[in-house]
């Protein structure tokens, strides 16, 4: 399948990524610690981003809750290391069932009940919120007073435990975002992929072609929530701290989100760009307005950029770099 | 050792203490880099905009306290954990010798992490998780008192109060906002309160949403629990409305017992005017019998003549005193001379209330304690602890009914 993939690109789309993996492989060398530190985040909502994207951008489901799976990750992989000395390598597969349990009876009572749109992604913000004033209140989990993990400054990195410099992180969640991206590729180009497509273009025509719904929006949840709990899992032990108040708020869905909206809703390299395109203009427009003196002006001009993008290039940016650079037949126009 | 050799060797001394000396020229003439990392924008802008204000005040103080002068590099964590770190990557980037912040709990532990794995020392002005001291770091210091600290210096100045103005109350209702700090302080309440032994019984206890637009039906129970006074953790919106239905429903208990923020407030004083009088608040603040303290407060007038000194302007000023002060007796920007300094730091002199700022081996300066302060006449007054009081507190709350 891989290879079927990679022969259906054209060259040159090949050349570019090839030279983009091997700039971000190459870049702990020549960045400082400062550009090192929003690479890590670009590549983290780079990451979750292409995990939103496969539910709502793959198979037409909406989530505005996606902070949920990203918390349960995290929550259920740093108490296991905390209390028990679970290693999150192990942890991680834990993260993934808690989060794909939860993915899935959202799924469950969202699809059996027919519950479409945006009754869905509401659906999806009451289990983040609700399950947030849970955590909330279990002391166990540090409640509202936080989950901390205990830093240790290491000489050296330790992987199975995910202690360790900036660098070992930026090179895990770059690896994450590798596999979630030929994960994705590779799904969109499977049976499974399809049958997601049609659901997205019309249920209805989709249902009426023999394609089961339930099953097939049930594995894209599945799979979408165990992937972001993934996510989780990193953002635990590289930040350290974990808050209720924060970790399950619509806020954080929507930074989630950000990323595939901007970069293109269904698209395959989306995510990513609306990733890499979020984060340096936010930090290049803290640089450009710190001389202004006025608290906040940063977050007007990059609304004003945001919503620029959005109303100019309304399907994202990727189609239009994606014809731009003629990496392939033109896609601009049509759907993503 | 023959004479070439004795040359060479003293040529290569020689040479490396000419390279040595721009660096401790730097120390002694240059402002030591001071990177300030707050929530100026997002959702806690208000109090990270609150904190700047101390910032902005500082250095012809600490110019008049003989203490070297400090290059402000302002950072804005946008309230967000992954700017707070990157932003402190990037002042540390840009030269920062030493960090200040970050008036939220998990932005400065994010922080703190970096300034640990890059050996830069940060003062923590205000964040009360006890965790963030409990890591093991060498290279972060916190003057501010942590959450458990807090609310045990709230109990005991309570008890002072009621010792003070000869009257305890029975009785209590406890009113909390139901956010996330709202049920934290819920909780430990429960549980630190039955070690101090406190004169009144919690009768009831009513939560309410932080969103709340009404508090009618909440301060009619409160109302009919017929407790003597009301014990309350609350934020700015919902006190300045529970005060004004206690005004409507004719409810004036013998005392408002704040553990929280909200009823000292500015916003607060200028909204209610007469009708702001008379709550205790309990909790960290200036001692305003120090000179510091007064130093602070003109200060302050002359730059922001609205505005009340406060806790975020005090311990934000108090972060920057601590590196000027370290700074000053290292003698050199080198970031672990500036922690063993810090380590070492022993200001008598200062605002905050207790004896004042010094470390434990944690990095904690665990003598900083509460005061509790009384709205009088739309200023925050102190009345506990003694040795910092300058007024007796008023008891009973003054009847809103009777206000003239």
């Amino acid at each position: 399948m891989m290879s079927r993939i990679i022969e259906s690109a054209s060259p040159r789309a090949l050349a570019l990524l090839a030279i983009v993996t091997a700039v971000l492989i190459a870049a702990p060398s020549f960045v400082n610690n400062y550009v090192l530190s929003v690479l890590i985040i670009v590549l983290y909502f780079a990451y979750v981003g292409q995990a939103w994207n496969l539910m709502l951008g793959f198979a037409g489901q909406l989530s505005l809750g996606h902070a949920l799976f990203v918390s349960l990750g995290a929550y259920t992989s740093a108490a296991l290391f905390i209390k028990f000395g679970v290693s999150p390598v192990v942890g991680v597969f834990a993260a993934i069932a808690v989060a794909v349990v939860a993915g899935c009876l959202i799924g469950y009572l969202g699809f059996r009940f027919s519950i479409r749109g945006v009754y869905f992604a509401l659906l999806t913000i009451a289990f983040a919120e609700f399950t947030g004033i849970i955590v909330d209140h279990i002391s166990w989990l540090g409640a509202s007073s936080g989950l901390f993990l205990p830093v240790k400054n290491l000489q050296s990195n330790d992987i199975v435990n995910l202690r360790g410099s900036p660098t070992m992180f930026y090179y895990v969640i770059l690896t994450l975002t590798g596999l979630a991206l030929a994960l994705c590729s590779w799904l969109l180009n499977s049976k499974l992929g399809l049958y997601w497509q049609a659901i997205r273009e019309d249920q209805e025509a989709a249902e009426a072609s023999g394609v089961p719904l339930f099953r097939y929006k049930m594995i894209a949840v599945a799979i979408s929530s165990g992937l972001t709990g993934v996510g989780g899992v990193w953002y635990a032990f590289y930040y350290n701290n974990l808050f209720p108040e924060t970790m399950f708020k619509t806020s954080q869905s929507v930074e989630i989100i950000l990323g595939s909206v901007v970069g293109g809703v269904g698209s395959l390299f989306g995510p990513v760009l609306g990733a890499f395109v979020l984060t340096p203009l936010g930090e290049a427009l803290t640089a450009a307005t710190e001389g202004m003196h006025v608290d906040g002006v940063k977050s007007f001009f990059w609304g004003l950029c945001v919503a620029a993008i959005v109303l100019f290039r309304p399907q994202g940016l990727w189609p239009w770099l994606y014809d731009l650079l003629g990496l392939g037949p033109k896609r601009e126009g049509k759907k993503p | 050792m023959d004479r070439r050799h004795l040359l060479t060797t003293g040529a290569a001394l020689g040479a490396a203490s000419t390279l040595a000396l721009p660096t401790r020229l730097l120390a002694a003439g240059a402002p030591l880099k001071v990177g300030v990392l707050l929530p100026r924008s997002g959702v806690q802008a208000g109090i990270g905009q609150d904190c700047q204000r101390g910032v902005d005040i500082a250095a012809p103080i600490l110019k008049s306290l003989g203490l070297p002068d400090l290059e402000i590099m302002n950072g804005d964590t946008e309230s967000k954990v992954e700017i707070a770190r990157s932003t402190a990557e990037k002042l540390i980037g840009a030269g920062a010798q030493l960090l200040i912040g970050a008036f939220d709990s998990g932005q400065t532990t994010a922080i703190a992490q970096v300034a640990e794995q890059k050996g830069v020392p940060l003062v923590i002005n205000i964040a009360a998780a006890p965790q963030i001291t409990e890591q093991g770091y060498k290279f972060v210091f916190r003057n501010f008192p942590t959450a458990g600290t807090i609310l045990s210096n709230a109990f005991e100045q309570q008890k002072a109060v009621f010792a003070q103005v000869g009257h305890a109350p029975k009785s209590v209702v406890f009113m909390h906002v139901n956010d996330t700090f709202g049920t934290a302080m819920a909780g430990g309440i429960g549980k630190v309160m039955p070690k101090f032994d406190m004169p009144y019984k919690i009768v009831e206890t009513i939560a309410y949403d932080p969103a709340a637009r009404d508090l009618s039906v909440e301060i009619a129970k409160a109302k009919a629990t017929g407790a003597e006074a009301l014990l309350c953790v609350s934020r700015l919106n919902d006190a300045i409305l529970l005060t004004r239905e206690m005004i409507k429903q004719r409810w004036t208990p013998q005392a408002v017992l704040s553990m929280g923020p909200g009823w000292y407030e500015d916003q607060y004083l200028k909204t209610l005017g007469k009708y702001s009088d008379g709550p205790l608040t309990f909790s960290p603040w200036y001692d305003p019998k120090k000179k510091l303290s007064q130093t602070l407060v003109a200060a302050l007038a002359k730059k922001h003549p609205n505005v009340n000194l406060n806790t975020n302007h005090v311990f934000t000023f108090e972060a920057l005193l601590i590196a000027a002060d370290a700074y000053k007796r290292a003698g050199s920007a080198d970031p672990k001379a500036l922690a063993e300094a810090i380590r070492k730091t022993n200001i008598t002199d200062n605002s905050s209330m207790g004896p004042g700022i010094m470390f434990n081996a944690k990095g904690q300066n665990d003598k900083v304690v509460d005061g509790t302060v009384q709205n009088v006449g739309g200023k925050q007054v102190v009345v506990q602890p003694e040795a910092s009081a300058t007024a007796k507190a008023i008891w009973p709350l003054p009847a809103y009914d009777k206000r003239g």
